[in-house]
This record gives structure tokens, sequence and C-alpha cells, in this order.
């Protein structure tokens, strides 16, 4: 499975083609060619610095004509010359900076890999492998959009450092690139007789969008609205007991945090529409920093779908994803935008994206077996519930508490009023453990967890009976085998049938010749 | 050693040296002795007249309770380390360890994405290793100390030619 293969002509990169240092377009420049970034890029990106250089130097002019003092009296004037010496050094030894760094920053796609140069003091050379793509991205923070820019982040398999990113693009050749790298690593020929001719653009087809009014619903219905109600009921009988008016002024920081907080969740949530391509799942969503997220198929590792207490009136869910190479976030406002498969959705809703993540369920009746793990109690839906014996462990919890296996994937459930049902797909699963402690040895219960890469969901199934708990190691062991079997390839169209067909059921990830 | 509620049936675990019962005894002084002295200086100086608030009875009860604790701690560590096993399976290696606590582990060769061995200083002075695997997910936290260093290597050379052969991807 060389990533090469396919295209032969592309062996090495084209030594004569020496006016790299023009722009080219990345969309119909020869394979292998060096290229480089937007040249407005770095401004884009530094405009903070900027900005900062200016009120450094702009705040003294500011606040004397603010006082209504002279802005050049005797003393400034003989600064001045100084002032404005220093103000064009530091100008422009940013400027140089952002043209230097502009300048030795260059990327290549070629072979099977892009490859991106940057630094002019210190050189830094990355190269990630194409079929080990796990996610693109398009980024566009406002300034980016006003601009026509975008940012193309590229993760590999590597919790968090990894990522290759290009800032910034202009949109349309973001756009080219992310289809040239998608097909690429996806093992689409071009074909011999159309030679660096640009990937076409894969289709896609809407499959759900999330009205506006419905997120608002969510925030305003969201586990934070809970305790900002708390707090503020609180705060209020604070304040009439201890007859205290100077209280209220300590909740304006957190009025503003909150504030904050729910412009973050809603910028982020904005316009969410998923949609499906051959090359994988594509999210798009955002009010004025836009995202375009495109998941590869295959590389979901875990799906969680909950549901908060008080959005089960109104029947939404929220699903969450592992994807390596998201990792852990770094700040959360953007981590958990990306990790966030649907922020809300309806029943119907939940089982459209469940079917792009997981193309064949494994089961003959898949709506019941879901329904029963996101709603179901008892043995609903075929799941293996804590036995009554210990029930005293989970009061609320011991008939939600469980597993069921289909041929493809392991569904937990948990959560009485916090509702969660985990999906690991057999294939996904890196390692897992039993774990008994003493209280649970009594009960003759047992937890089993399923390692999976960094991100919000957890796999754990939570008090088990000892002897289905050690059933479902053994099994899950085989079963995992099975899969890694199965499974041989990184470039999904040489291997799986696009997930927008039609699947025959029954014939799983299998067939494809690969070298 | 009788097996666990929670092994699989049928296992033979290999279990790790003896030997590694001094350096978790060493690890012990360090951390247990060091807190119960800390604890004990109040009752020291109470005795000693030079401070007054801490009454003699928490003077006494805290350090003692902590001493007890860490023996405690000190007595049960023969049998954590007899509770250590490994096994190799066809495709999997299981690793178990703890008694009140117990944890059966299974990493599949297939996912193991590289094998450190890892040597302290009392390890060193007692021939010892320790083996610790790492998989695609932060949460394998999969280790294997008090190995004998001859087996150490055997065993990374095991696991590396088993993973090379059934390597998946993630």
């Amino acid at each position: 499975m060389t990533a090469d293969g396919p295209r032969p002509e592309t062996g090495a990169p084209i030594p004569g083609t020496g006016n790299a240092a023009l722009y080219p377009q990345p969309g119909n420049a020869p394979d292998g060619e060096w290229l480089r970034v937007h040249p407005a890029s770095p401004f884009v990106r530094g405009w903070v610095a900027l900005a900062a250089i200016g009120f450094f130097f702009g705040r003294d002019v500011f606040e004397r004509s603010l006082q209504g003092r002279p802005v050049f009296d005797d003393e400034l004037a003989g600064r001045a010359p100084w002032l404005l010496v220093g103000g064009a050094t530091v100008l422009l030894v940013s400027v140089l900076g952002f043209i230097l760094t502009w300048y030795f920053t260059k990327y290549q796609v070629s072979g099977g890999y892009v490859r991106v140069n940057s630094g002019f003091l210190f050189r830094q050379q990355r190269q990630a492998r194409l079929d080990r793509v796990q996610a693109i991205d398009i980024v566009q923070p406002l300034l980016a959009r006003i601009f026509g820019l975008a940012e193309l982040r590229f993760e590999v398999a590597d919790a968090g450092e990894s990522a290759v990113r290009l800032a910034y693009l202009k949109i349309d050749d973001a756009r080219q690139l992310r289809a040239t790298i998608l097909a690429r690593a996806a093992g689409v020929t071009t074909g011999p007789d159309r030679p660096g001719e640009p990937a076409p653009e894969a289709p896609e087809y809407q499959v759900l969008s999330v009205p506006p009014s419905r997120l608002v619903g969510s925030l305003l219905l969201s586990e934070q609205s809970l305790f900002v109600l708390v707090g503020g009921i609180a705060s209020v009988v604070l304040s009439a007991v201890t007859d205290n008016q100077a209280f209220y002024f300590y909740l304006i920081p957190a009025v503003l945090g909150l504030a904050a907080s729910y412009w973050g969740l809603f910028n982020k949530g904005y316009n969410f529409t998923a949609a499906i391509s051959p090359d994988g799942i594509r999210l798009r969503y955002g009010l004025l920093d836009t995202q375009a997220q495109t998941l590869p198929p295959g590389r979901i590792q875990a799906v969680k779908i909950s549901q908060p207490p008080l959005w089960r009136p109104l029947g939404w869910y929220r699903i969450q994803v592992n994807v390596a190479g998201y990792g852990i976030v770094e700040n959360a406002g953007e981590g958990s935008a990306r990790t966030t498969l649907l922020p809300v959705g309806t029943l119907g809703d939940v089982m459209s994206m469940l079917a792009l993540v997981l193309p064949d369920p494994g089961t003959p009746e898949p709506a019941v077996v879901f329904a029963a793990g996101l709603n179901g109690l008892d043995s609903d839906g075929g799941f293996i519930t804590t036995p009554p014996r210990a029930r005293w462990l989970a009061p609320l919890g011991w008939r939600r508490n469980g597993f069921t296996a289909t041929d493809t994937a392991l569904l937990l459930r948990s959560g009485r009023w916090w509702r969660q049902l985990v999906v690991v797909p057999h294939q996904r699963t890196q390692s897992m453990a039993l774990h008994q402690g003493p209280l649970a040895r009594r009960f003759r219960v047992a937890d089993l967890v399923l390692h999976t890469t960094a991100g919000p969901v957890v796999p754990r199934l939570t008090q088990a009976g000892t002897g289905a708990a050690l059933a479902l190691f053994d099994e899950q062991s085989a079963r995992a085998r099975l899969a890694r079997k199965r499974q041989t390839t990184e470039q999904w169209l040489r291997q799986v049938v696009p997930a927008g067909s039609e699947i025959p059921h029954g014939s799983p990830q299998e067939g494809g010749q690969h070298g | 050693m009788h097996t666990e509620a929670i092994d699989p049936p049928g296992i033979i675990w290999q279990r790790v040296s003896p030997k590694y019962v001094t350096v978790r005894v060493v690890q012990w002084a360090v951390g247990n002795l060091l807190t119960v002295l800390v604890l004990a200086l109040p009752l020291f100086l109470v005795l000693m007249d030079v401070w007054a608030w801490p009454p003699l009875w928490l003077a006494v009860t805290v350090p003692s309770v902590a001493l007890v604790l860490a023996i405690w701690r000190l007595v049960l560590i023969p049998r954590q380390v007899r509770a250590i096993g490994y096994a190799e399976r066809d495709d999997d290696l299981l690793i178990r360890t703890g008694i009140f606590f117990q944890r059966t582990m299974a990493v599949p060769y297939g996912r193991m994405q590289y094998v450190d061995i890892g040597v302290g200083p009392v390890e060193r002075g007692l021939g010892l290793c320790t083996l610790k695997l790492h998989t695609a997910s932060p949460g394998t936290n999969a280790h294997i100390p008090g190995l004998p260093a001859a087996e150490g290597a055997r065993l990374r050379e095991q696991l590396a030619a088993r993973g090379e052969a059934r390597l998946a991807g993630l």
C-alpha cells in the first residue's frame, strides 16, 4: 500500500520549475513543487502585534488629547524624534520579520507526503503521511474571512502537537488543496491521461442542519444554565437575608464571564450543518469565525451521545467524538467545538449521524438497539445491565448501566438522569482493562474500561456482573482482533464502499485489492 | 497463587522478581517515613515546650495514625508484588495488578506503538527493569515493574516482533 503508487509521474520533484518565488496557484501547480502561503497571511496572523505597537505609541498622544493638554508641548517635542525613530524601528523589524517568515514558509504535496518548511533562524521541516490523515479543517477567523483567506489544518494521528498548519491560503486554493490531499489519501488515481490535473472536489449531500432557535434553546436549557439559575437564586436570597446591596457588584465579573461563555458557544455552534461526501463527514459551523471540518471515514474512534436532564422533554441529544489528532483540547471553546459532531439534535438527527459514523451497524434492527441505548431501561434492545444484587451501589442507574455488542460496535449505556450512550467500533479498540475494588468484589460486579485516543469520550462500563464482564472481556478481545484483521489499508476508497451509497447488508468493510 | 475473581480463567501468570519488594520498600521509605517525621515535628516541639497550641493528644494522634497507615502499606507490599502478573497470549499481553483494587488489562500486540524499558537507581543495583507499553491511547497505562533485566530484554524483543507482525492502523 504505497501511497505514491497511483501517480507514477510524480515520483521526483521537478527541479527545473524555478520560479517558485512568484506565487503559483496550488490548484494547477505541477506536483511536487514548493509553494508559499498567501503574502498577506503574516499580517492577518500578526495584526494583534501591529495593533499593540500602534497602541503603545499612540496611547500617549491619545491620553494627552483626552486630558485636554496640548498634544505637542515642549517636553514631547524634545522626545518626538526618538519616539518616531523607535516606533519606526519596531514597526520595520516586525514587518521585516513577517516578510521573512512568509518567505521561508513553503509547503509541498508530493508522493505520499505533505511537507512544510518554516522558520528562518530555527528551520523546521515537518512532513506528514497523507494516508495517515485523521481530519482536515479549514478555519476562517473573522479577519481572514474579510480578506477571503483560510487556514488549512491537517491532523495526523498523534495526540496534540503534530498538526500541520498552512495559514493562510486563498479560500478557493484551500478547498482545492483539501480535495487534493483527501483524494491522494483515499488512493484515488487521477489517471495517466490527465497528469497534473487538480483532483475534483468530492460531491457532498447535506444530511442535517441545526436551526438557530434550537441552538439558543439548547444553550438556555444546558447544565450551565441550571447552575446560573441556582447561583442567581442563592445570591438573591443572600442579599435579602444580609441586607447587603453592594453584594451585586461582586456578581458583575461572573455575569461577564457567563456572557462570554454563552457567546462563545453560540458563535461556534451557529449554522451547524453536517454533510456526507465520499471523502468523509463534513461539518460546517460558526457565526463570525467559520470552520469546515472533514473527517474521513473510519477516523472516529469513539462516539458519545448524551442528554442533560433539561433536554429530555424536548427530545434533544448531543454527540461528541474522539478523533486521533484532535487530542485533549488546548482551549476549551475551540476544542469542544471540534470534537462535537452534533451540538443539539433530535432523535432522527442522532440516527442519521450514527448512520454516517457507523455505516454498518452490525445488527438487523439498528433503530431498536440504538433507541434502547438512548432511552431504554433493563434489557430493552438486548442490553445486559447491572445485576439486581448490586442495586445499592447505583440505586438510580442500575437499570440503565449496561452494554450490548453488535457485529461492528460495542454500545455502553449509562445514567438515569444524565443519559449517555457510548459507541466504540470494534476495530478502534486500543486496549482494555477490568477493574474491581473491594466493594465491587463484595457485590460480585466489575468495571470494564476501553482505552481509546484522547478526547471527550471515556468508554467505561460500570458495575457489570463479574461473569458478564469477564465474558465481555474475552469476547471483545476476539472481536477487536477480527475487526483489525479485516481492516488492512488506510486508503479508504480502496477498502470501504462510500458511505453515501446503499450498502448491501452483511458485506461490511471487505474486498478491495491493495498492493 | 490462587486465581482472582476477575482474572480470565486458565491463565498461567508469569510473576515478577521477588527482589522487586526491595525497590518498593525503598520507595515506601522515601515517601512514608518522611511524612511521618514531618507530622511528628509538632509533637517534639510540644514536648520541648516550644509550642503551646496543639494539645498533646492531637500532637500524638496525627503522627501515630500516619505511622499505622505507613506500616499497613509496608505490610501489603510483598502481597502487592506477588499480585503483579503478566501472560503472553496469542494476540495480546495480559497484565494484572492489585489486591484490593484489582486491574486486569489486555493490550493487543497489533496496537502497541512502542515499548520502553526504564531502569531506576535501586532497580539497577538489583538487576531489575520496568517495561512500559504505549498504544495510541493515553489511557493504556500498562507497565510491568520488577522484571529481571534479561527477561525484560527478551520480552521487549518478543513484543516488538509480535507487534510488527500484527501491526494495525489506528
